[in-house]
């Protein structure tokens, strides 16, 4: 069976990439970056899935999963992990510490998970690496702008997947952006559309249909192109 | 007569911007790191109405001390022109993370804190025009050739906050845009560059003096042809 390494596992979309791909089989290494708080994460540890501390913010972290999974194929690489703090985002109201975090999380963090797993993923059958980013990455869509933090470092990991997808092309990778829509979890509140169980299911069912055409595209959970 | 401030007004860019506001009569505020080595922004500026500010755009006291020297001077048109091109070390397998993190506060972080700073002066001119120097390297859109993660990320990161700025100043009636100035021949584009930096400047300022709120949040080429994210 197909493996897959997902990062920001503890709860929320990664939560449910988790358990969704345990359920149909796959072998789940699950990155958490509190493994002894993440209790729903913990409830699904068993056959299949192995839980690991994981804070992709930082690389000695990384570098020691790199380690720990040396010559393993992963199918799936689904850079998942990531964050919002909400109107303390808004013009005027954030740091350059707090604006940083969000980069290294978003940006160098993916960057150092993809440098880290280019192997095992150039290694396995699927060959797919999915970043997690947002509709308000997207320049062209204005969704919803003004969360500067969020907003900047999610279009600058689109543009890193570009990079990405482009690089990697000649070991047959195919390296895309997803927006998961506006899913119930506690990063995005209860006002959401989505449960995150529809959301993943459609992000997974897409997943099986990627091909070296989508490789560097930005799509939406149910496929659509999203604007850059 | 109006006025303008250029951050990294030293040499390349910024220079000729600086220069060619000097000469059309502009009041010039000239940014840059070390004033006592800009030999050429001293002699460029001579004779004008214009002042050269010391100004590490990265430097929150440094924009601090810039903003209570301006005191309640307006600035019809701000250029956040300081940039970096985030080193050698940009391919996967590569990556050089403490080069990117200070890539990211110079071309990312800095323009949006000198534009906060500074932005009730800006409010108080007659053109209220914000422009940055972003790059085509930041268009995704464009991106077809891979690698030059730090910078390509960096000016992407750039151009998201030219559209969240157009947003959030648009009530104060600032006009936010985002430029590729060509690939210049100065120290950062090389020999072999295709645009001179006269030609990009003198482009770049026709753009601004035609710009108001409808082309705000846009990303435009010097010549003034609209950019595709």
């Amino acid at each position: 069976m197909p493996t897959t390494l997902i990062t920001g596992a503890s709860r929320g979309i990664g939560l449910e990439f988790a358990r969704q791909y345990q359920a149909a089989g796959w072998t789940v290494h699950a990155g958490a970056r509190d493994p002894e708080r993440a209790d729903k994460l913990k409830a699904l540890a068993g056959p299949g899935l192995t839980i690991h501390r994981l804070d992709v913010a930082d690389r000695g972290q990384i570098a020691a999963l790199g380690k720990t999974l040396a010559g393993r194929p992963i199918d799936l690489l689904i850079n998942n992990a990531g964050l919002w703090v909400g109107e303390d985002e808004r013009y005027g109201r954030f740091s350059d510490a707090q604006w940083m975090e969000q980069f290294h999380v978003h940006v160098m963090g993916t960057m150092a998970m993809c440098e880290t797993f280019v192997e095992n993923v150039a290694s396995s059958e699927q060959k797919r690496i999915v970043q997690i980013s947002s509709g308000n990455g997207s320049m062209g869509g204005r969704i919803n702008v003004g969360d500067y933090p969020y907003n900047t470092s999610k279009a600058a990991l689109n543009m890193i997947n570009r990079s990405l997808a482009h690089d990697l092309a000649p070991r047959g990778i195919v390296a895309v952006c997803f927006t998961p829509g506006f899913v119930a979890t506690d990063m995005s509140g209860p006002d959401a559309d989505l449960t995150p169980q529809q959301s993943v299911g459609n992000m997974r069912a897409l997943i099986e249909t990627l091909g070296p055409q989508h490789s560097g595209t930005f799509l939406r959970h149910n496929g659509q192109s999203v604007p850059w | 007569m109006a006025s303008v401030l250029i951050t990294g007004a030293n040499r390349g860019i910024g220079l000729e911007l600086a220069r060619q506001y000097a000469a059309d009569g502009w009041r010039v505020h000239a940014c840059c790191r070390n004033p006592a080595g800009a030999d050429a922004l001293v002699a460029a500026l001579k004779g004008h109405d214009a002042l050269v500010h010391p100004l590490d755009v990265t430097d929150a006291a440094a924009i601090a001390a810039l903003r209570a020297t301006l005191e309640h001077e307006p600035i019809d048109v701000l250029i956040n022109n300081a940039g970096i091109i985030g080193g050698q070390h940009q391919a996967l397998g590569d990556i050089d993370y403490d080069v990117w993190e200070q890539t990211i506060r110079t071309n990312v972080f800095a323009p949006y804190r000198v534009a906060e700073a500074l932005v009730d002066l800006v409010a108080a001119g007659e053109r209220r025009i914000i422009a940055n120097v972003s790059s085509l390297m930041g268009s995704i859109a464009d991106n077809s050739s891979g690698g030059r993660y730090i910078y390509r990320s960096s000016k992407t990161a750039l151009n998201m906050v030219v559209v969240n700025l157009a947003q959030d100043l648009a009530e104060q009636g600032i006009t936010v845009l985002a430029f590729h100035p060509g690939w210049v021949k100065t120290d950062m584009g090389g020999p072999n560059a295709t645009v001179t930096p006269h030609e990009s400047a003198a482009g770049m300022r026709k753009v601004i003096a035609e710009a108001g709120l409808d082309q705000s949040g846009g990303f435009f080429n010097y010549d003034g042809r609209v950019l595709a994210w």
